[in-house]
């Protein structure tokens, strides 16, 4: 019985989770295109419901019952595998990341603010976040099409450059908070915003986190694998219909799961930046953050343009990853010289 | 001193920090070129070339006197003029049909410099689309009645004087008067 119930819990814990999740990127494509329109001086969709409103809703239905079509020469297994390869370990990320402080109790049933709380947190979610790239590269691999195959290549060289400096800049949070798990990490910021790891390991791993966050989840300036002008769609050219809304879906559920990630090992997570306004639920301080490093992120891609792809991967190499490493040296040396 | 200046830069973002104020400052403007179409139509302006129209003077009579002069400029060939006498007015002439293929017409706006009797006008009249292409033949009751629905006001019919109107009678019995050799 008591069993059951624990159960129970969780899935009801999950399914909130997704669902919210869910929500978001929808309403996030919206925020994308209304924030991206109000940017280059145009109004963004208009028509369904009252300022557009009802458009994520009027898209999804769209994608839902357009023809599914798999070209002829594809391998149909990888092929129709790929999609749920990339939305998965977008959506599976979300299960340790922490949204609030304090748990709910109904009963003797405890409702935590997140699903669940591993202690090697961090590791799973850069663990998931790179498993993502196999989904785009086999995706584009099965679709048969010079450009898919070209978008797929040039995501797996991104990865794998992005990678390494992405890891690194979270190594500084790490060492600070002795933790990998998100919970103790936000725990550590506790106190105000001069406690918040962007502010003690200096902003430099901040910056390498969120540039590197931007090419692991192949936005502007860095959405080579899908580069409109160049690849057609890039790795899903191919794609059409549910599949298609697959690599979508996980696009924009990996911007808020980096977005989610950023702010619990840089920005505090749900901690409130002065004592005196600890009255403001954490949640609210939680999804205020999450949502202005969003809006960061349309706000980049409405204002940089696509970089080329040797710049993407000198920057990657001969900047961004000794910087990290550099980082990563400095701020264990800080730390052993404080506590010794 | 410069190159640590420019080093600076570089390490902060400035370009791309110039940017992203760049486009803030558009984001907080709120300027919209943007025209929601179907529901805010633009303002034309006054040259501006539709649907060629026919017009009529102000007590209602058409103004085409059949000269298919318009024909002959058309470029397109979307202009029919067929032209016959008039039973009120021997000797003249008015456009008995007068077929304009809109699906043909480029709205250069020719036929309306070549009318000789101002009879033809440019309207303001662009949204066209229809599933039905037969509707896009124009024949000259469609011309005339979006001809009154664009130019209301119209212009005068010339007025003729009474010995005018007594020679068409005359015409209309007796035939036009040849001119003969040493009559003055």
């Amino acid at each position: 019985m008591e069993l059951a119930a624990q159960l129970l819990v969780i899935l009801i814990q999950i399914a909130a989770v997704m669902g919210v999740v869910l929500l978001h990127v929808a309403y996030l494509t919206y925020a994308e295109r209304k924030v991206l329109s109000d940017m280059q001086d145009r109004l963004g969709p208009m028509e369904v419901g009252p300022h557009g409103l009802l458009q994520p809703i009027a898209d999804g239905l769209k994608l839902f019952f357009k023809e599914d079509i798999i070209p002829a020469g594809a391998n149909k297994i990888i092929f129709s595998a790929s999609p749920i390869l990339v939305l998965v370990p977008a959506l599976i990320g979300f299960a340790v990341v922490p949204f609030g402080r304090d748990s709910l109790h109904i009963g003797d049933v405890e409702i935590t603010p997140y699903i669940t709380d591993i202690n090697i947190g961090i590791l799973y979610i850069l663990a998931f976040s790179s498993l993502g790239a196999y989904g785009i590269l086999l995706g584009g691999w099965a679709s048969n099409s010079k450009y898919a195959l070209l978008g797929g290549l040039r995501s797996a060289a991104q990865v794998i450059s992005y990678e390494l400096p992405l890891g690194l800049s979270l190594v500084g949070p790490i060492l600070l908070s002795e933790s990998l798990s998100m919970m103790t990490m936000t725990h550590a910021q506790a106190g105000g915003f001069w406690n918040w790891y962007v502010v003690k390991t200096t902003p430099i791993p901040f910056v390498i986190y969120m540039i590197c966050a931007i090419a692991e989840t192949n936005r502007l300036p860095f959405d080579l694998p899908e580069a409109e002008s160049e690849l057609v769609a890039g790795f899903f050219t191919e794609y059409s219909g549910m599949r298609f809304s697959f690599f979508f879906l996980a696009e924009y559920a990996n911007m808020i799961l980096v977005s989610c990630i950023g702010v619990v090992a840089f920005l505090g997570g749900w901690q409130a930046p002065f004592a005196f306004l600890e009255f403001i639920p954490p949640i609210v301080w939680f999804l205020a953050k999450v949502y202005f490093l969003l809006f960061f992120y349309i706000w980049l891609r409405a204002t940089v343009p696509r970089l080329r792809f040797d710049q993407l991967m000198a920057f990657g190499w001969k900047i961004m990853l000794p910087l990290s490493l550099v980082m990563v040296l400095v701020i264990s040396v800080a730390k052993y010289i404080l506590t010794h | 001193m410069k190159l640590k200046q420019s080093l600076f830069k570089t390490i902060i973002f400035s370009e791309i920090l110039k940017g992203l104020q760049l486009t803030f400052k558009h984001l907080l403007k709120g300027k919209v070129i943007t025209q929601q179409y179907p529901h805010q139509k633009p303002t034309l302006p006054d040259g501006y070339r539709g649907v060629i129209v026919h017009l009529r003077y102000d007590d209602g009579a058409e103004i085409c006197v059949g000269c298919s002069l318009c024909e002959a400029a058309c470029p397109s060939h979307c202009i029919t003029v067929e032209s016959a006498e008039r039973e009120d007015f021997p000797q003249k002439r008015y456009a008995k049909r007068y077929i304009l293929d809109v699906t043909k017409c480029v709205f250069c706006g020719f036929c309306v410099q070549a009318c000789p009797v101002d009879a033809l006008a440019s309207s303001k009249e662009y949204e066209m689309a229809t599933t039905d292409k037969r509707t896009l033949m124009m024949d000259k009751e469609a011309m005339l009645t979006l001809g009154d629905q664009y130019f209301p006001i119209r212009q005068k019919r010339p007025q003729y004087s009474e010995d005018r109107f007594s020679l068409f009678k005359q015409m209309k019995e007796v035939g036009f008067p040849l001119a003969k050799k040493g009559s003055s």
